[in-house]
């Protein structure tokens, strides 16, 4: 599924609203000045993401996963490669927090910030796009890449799903921090998705 | 002095919360999930709580249909990383007195905790009574 530069263009517009909102969220958290950089976007079928975040990422990762469901339901994740999560956390917390060693208190920090990343997306689409989205339970995983995909290729038919891959980087005090928000939705949910999102830029075009 | 119970699953909010309300002289008490808020509401007796929407277990508009069918007189804040004004209409609807985005904002808490107290100051003895 190929998007249109319409669409692209609308959804990049999207994404930096949600984003913003995200970097004023992580601003306040830590007190610090939050740098984004603008948010790049794919559109991959589910089961060809492995291939591409390994171009990206580790073959370790943390990632957050929360499930949404409405109008538009799929599963989002924000993946940080070990370095990063641990950055985060030390950010966070002062506390020192090693790679590939996530400990409890650094686990529910990450889930926290990847609860507040996740839902100032999602929910800036529901708002946005006047389509009411819920959440579940936010959770956390520290596994492989490999194995954070398995996971989503296990919940669903995924002939009929694609995975809308949003890298989102950001810089915290001196430290570089790259995350990826991966969207995964059924090929129903993602027309609707950009259905409305060429409504809204028509809409917006017009103001 | 008033007493807050803020509940949350996740430690990190909770303790964000604490600090922030400790720190303007509120007292502080804390649940983990739906089930320990309400048996610490009907213990702790608290003047407002801060309640969280999406956590395991109970979710925070069930725990809010819960706390308003059983003390109609609760005064609830809902605080959640959800930012949909959707979901913030659900919440008033259902009664809270307020909703907050994640992450906490301590000058916007704190002006919501005492105007749902009835502008009575923390320290007050004399507030939410």
């Amino acid at each position: 599924m190929q998007l249109s530069d319409v669409q692209r263009d609308a959804l990049v517009e999207l994404l930096n609203i949600g984003f913003g909102r995200a970097g004023a969220s992580l601003s306040r958290l830590t007190n610090h000045r939050v740098l984004l950089d603008v948010p790049q976007v794919a559109v991959h079928p589910v089961n060809q993401l492995s291939e591409h975040l390994s171009t990206v990422m580790h073959e370790q990762v943390a990632s957050v996963h929360q499930a949404f469901s409405g109008p538009v339901g799929g599963d989002a994740l924000l993946i940080l490669d070990p370095v990063a999560a641990a950055t985060l956390k030390e950010l966070l917390t002062d506390e020192p927090a090693l790679p590939l060693a996530l400990d409890a208190s650094s686990r529910e920090v990450l889930t926290e910030v990847g609860n507040i990343l996740l839902n100032a997306c999602i929910g800036t689409f529901g708002n946005l796009l006047k389509v009411p989205v819920s959440f579940a339970v936010p959770d956390i995983d520290v596994s492989s890449l490999q194995a954070v995909v398995n996971r989503l290729l296990g919940s669903g038919d995924d002939a009929f799903r694609y995975a809308l891959v949003v890298t989102a980087g950001f810089r915290l005090r001196d430290a570089e921090v790259t995350g990826y928000v991966v969207i995964v939705l059924t090929v129903q949910s993602l027309t609707r998705l950009l259905v409305a999102v060429e409504g809204w830029e028509r809409n917006e075009g017009r103001h | 002095m008033s007493t807050i119970l803020v509940v949350d699953d996740s430690g990190l909010a909770r303790r964000r919360a604490r600090n922030i309300l400790e720190g303007a002289g509120y007292n502080v008490v804390e649940a983990e999930d739906g089930m320990a808020a309400l048996e610490r509401y009907f213990v702790a007796r608290p003047d407002v709580v801060l309640l969280d929407l999406v956590m395991k277990g109970m979710y925070g508009l069930e725990v809010l249909t819960k706390l308003r069918e059983l003390d109609g007189t609760a005064r609830v804040i809902v605080v959640s990383a959800d930012v949909q004004s959707s979901s913030q209409e659900l919440v008033t609807a259902a009664g809270a007195a307020g909703f907050l985005t994640k992450p906490l904002d301590a000058d916007e808490i704190l002006a919501l905790v005492q105007s749902t107290l009835g502008g009575n100051a923390a320290g007050d003895p004399n507030a939410a009574q």
